[in-house]
């Protein structure tokens, strides 16, 4: 089975994104692999280790210097890591960009399956999933929590405001993963060192698409308020019943 | 004046129209009854209680609906093929969805079909009803991010409302079954939803009007009792911060935070919670905010309204006293 999983830099959640004038500073933000494609990556490998013969092959679209983070999904178990090299502006040209990225690798077979974390969690729109499975005519079912594999067809489900839906899914299918699918292993000293004989190939990508939605500025987001403390519970009832008409 | 025709989508689960679709309807009729150049059409795909829709939806225009067993269960190759067929025909230009987990499938997946330009969590636009622009938080809430597309058509999913002071001045809205096939050729290849489970007796946060959250300083599975116990009185549903969710406490569907859900109730009270900055950023449109923490320099408190220092599970007796009390004299 070929298995193909897309993934993405950004900034590690404990950084503290900056503001210098106004403008968005980067400058002290650690990029790690986007945690929601750990997940994708995972599923990958359980799968890759239940079917035999099954080879995972990562896929990044970045900058040259993501290849630490690719190196970090060859450690987790992945076969082989293509980096191909642009620059993105909005989440359809990444959608572009993986299609073609994949249509170039496996050139007329397209993957048995695709994996994607379900949203980046830096702009978080969670639209390249949905919209590369679209490009490719492959169906899609995004945010899954639970995969079952068999030679024939898979059974996954996602949880939907309120409950949880099943789906019955054929090959080729995309899936975009969402916290609780599964934990990702952490890397061994071993899997990082047998992880060095792996291949990163880089590719270039030319990428024609004018981007449809554009990023037209950011500003730090305060949400402080001024809290009111309170030492008596009945005085909370009374406010949010009268001051505020709650019940 | 170039006419505005935007499409909305009326999404059901389990045969109950989702709240927020209502909400999003209803505002567009507001707004429609302000500008003479938008006109309003909506979508109800799935088994239809035309008697719901005709209660709560006002304003004027057709509500096309296909109501055939075939789409009772959201299928996404028959569900985008009948948008995309009506968004066509009806000569739309935008195509907005409440922001749900099906829209934030559809959206993306209509996006490509449309070659439509795609604002995903947006806010909807102020009552000028300029709608070019989506302004949403992004990098967990630490930085407020504007989006602008000049590509038409476009395809918007709103998370919050603005309020809009108009009232259409007539309801009349004509609901026209749409004879449409309900299979889609080659659709056997696609994702096929088998069932749908809901689950019983607990409300949902993305819908809920008052949440009771809970995190660590609730201290176990069986502290969370208290909290159902007021959700209970109040009319809310319980929520759960990551910490309370990772150590195995509640369902990850109860979360509320950047890998959780983000809601929008009237009161969140948070019991128990320090107040990351990753739950923080699922709870930005929360209208009022209330604390419970033993940590007086607890970051939640940074962000709410009231606060009340204290052990969770002791404050919360207390405020449960004080609820029934007041509930009886009223």
């Amino acid at each position: 089975m070929n298995i193909a999983v897309c993934v993405c830099q950004v900034p590690d959640t404990a950084s503290v994104i900056g503001f210098v004038d106004g403008i968005r500073d980067l400058a002290r933000v650690n990029e790690v692999m986007n945690p929601y494609d750990e997940y994708a990556l995972e599923e990958a490998v359980r799968i890759k280790e239940h079917f035999t013969g099954s080879v995972v092959t990562v896929f990044t679209i970045a900058p040259a210097s993501a290849k630490e983070m690719l190196r970090k999904s060859l450690a987790m178990g992945a076969d082989r890591a293509i980096l191909f090299d642009a620059v993105l502006s909005d989440p359809y040209q990444t959608a572009v960009a993986l299609s073609r990225a994949l249509v170039t690798f496996y050139a007329d077979t397209l993957p048995d399956l695709v994996f994607c974390g379900k949203q980046s969690t830096d702009f978080q729109s969670a639209q390249v999933p949905a919209m590369l499975a679209e490009l490719l005519g492959i169906g899609a079912v995004t945010g899954i929590c639970s995969l079952h594999a068999s030679s024939e067809g898979l059974q996954v489900e996602r949880e939907i405001e309120g409950g949880v839906e099943s789906f019955d899914v054929h090959y080729p299918a995309l899936f975009s993963t969402e916290k609780g699918l599964n934990i990702p292993r952490k890397t061994s000293i071993k899997s990082v060192m047998e992880s060095r004989k792996k291949t990163i190939d880089l590719f270039p990508l030319s990428l024609d698409e004018a981007s449809s939605v554009v990023m037209t500025g950011m500003t730090p987001l305060d949400r402080k308020k001024r809290c009111q403390f309170l030492s008596d519970e009945k005085e909370l009832v009374r406010l949010l019943s009268e001051e505020h008409h709650l019940f | 004046m170039a006419m505005n025709k935007y499409l909305v989508f009326l999404e059901q689960r389990d045969g109950i129209v989702k709240k927020a679709s209502i909400k999003l309807w209803n505002t567009f009729q507001k707004l429609a009854a302000m500008h003479d150049d938008i006109a309003v059409c909506g979508l109800f795909v799935g088994a239809a209680d035309l008697h719901q829709l005709q209660v709560t939806l006002v304003g004027a225009g057709v509500v096309y609906y296909a109501s055939s067993t075939g789409f009772s269960l959201y299928n996404p190759e028959r569900y985008a093929s009948l948008v995309a067929d009506t968004f066509k025909r009806e000569a739309c230009s935008t195509l907005f969805f409440a922001d749900t987990i099906l829209s934030r499938e559809l959206a993306p997946k209509l996006s490509v079909r449309l070659n439509a330009a795609l604002l995903s969590g947006s806010p909807m636009f102020d009552a000028a009803g300029v709608d070019s622009g989506s302004l949403r938080s992004v990098y967990s809430g630490s930085a407020l991010a504007s989006f602008h597309s000049d590509r038409l058509p476009r395809i918007y999913t709103i998370s919050s409302f603005p309020i809009i002071p108009a009232n259409p001045s007539r309801t009349h809205i004509d609901f026209i079954p749409l004879q449409q096939p309900c299979s889609v050729n080659g659709e056997e290849l696609f994702p096929l939803v088998r069932m749908m489970t809901m689950r019983e007796g607990r409300g949902d946060v993305t819908e809920a009007g008052i949440i009771i959250a809970g995190g660590r300083g609730v201290g176990g599975a069986d502290g969370f009792a208290l909290l159902e116990q007021l959700a209970f009185l109040l009319g809310g549903v319980v929520g759960a911060s990551r910490a309370a969710v990772d150590e195995g406490w509640r369902p990850h569907s109860e979360q509320i935070g950047q890998t959780g859900r983000t809601v929008a109730p009237a009161l969140y009270l948070a019991c128990g919670i320090s107040g990351s900055l990753q739950h923080i950023a699922g709870i930005g449109s929360a209208s009022l905010v209330v604390a419970i923490n033993s940590d007086c320099h607890a970051p939640i408190f940074d962000v709410a309204d009231y606060g009340i220092v204290g052990d969770a599970s002791l404050v919360l007796q207390k405020l449960i006293n004080a609820v029934q009390d007041f509930l009886k004299k009223k």
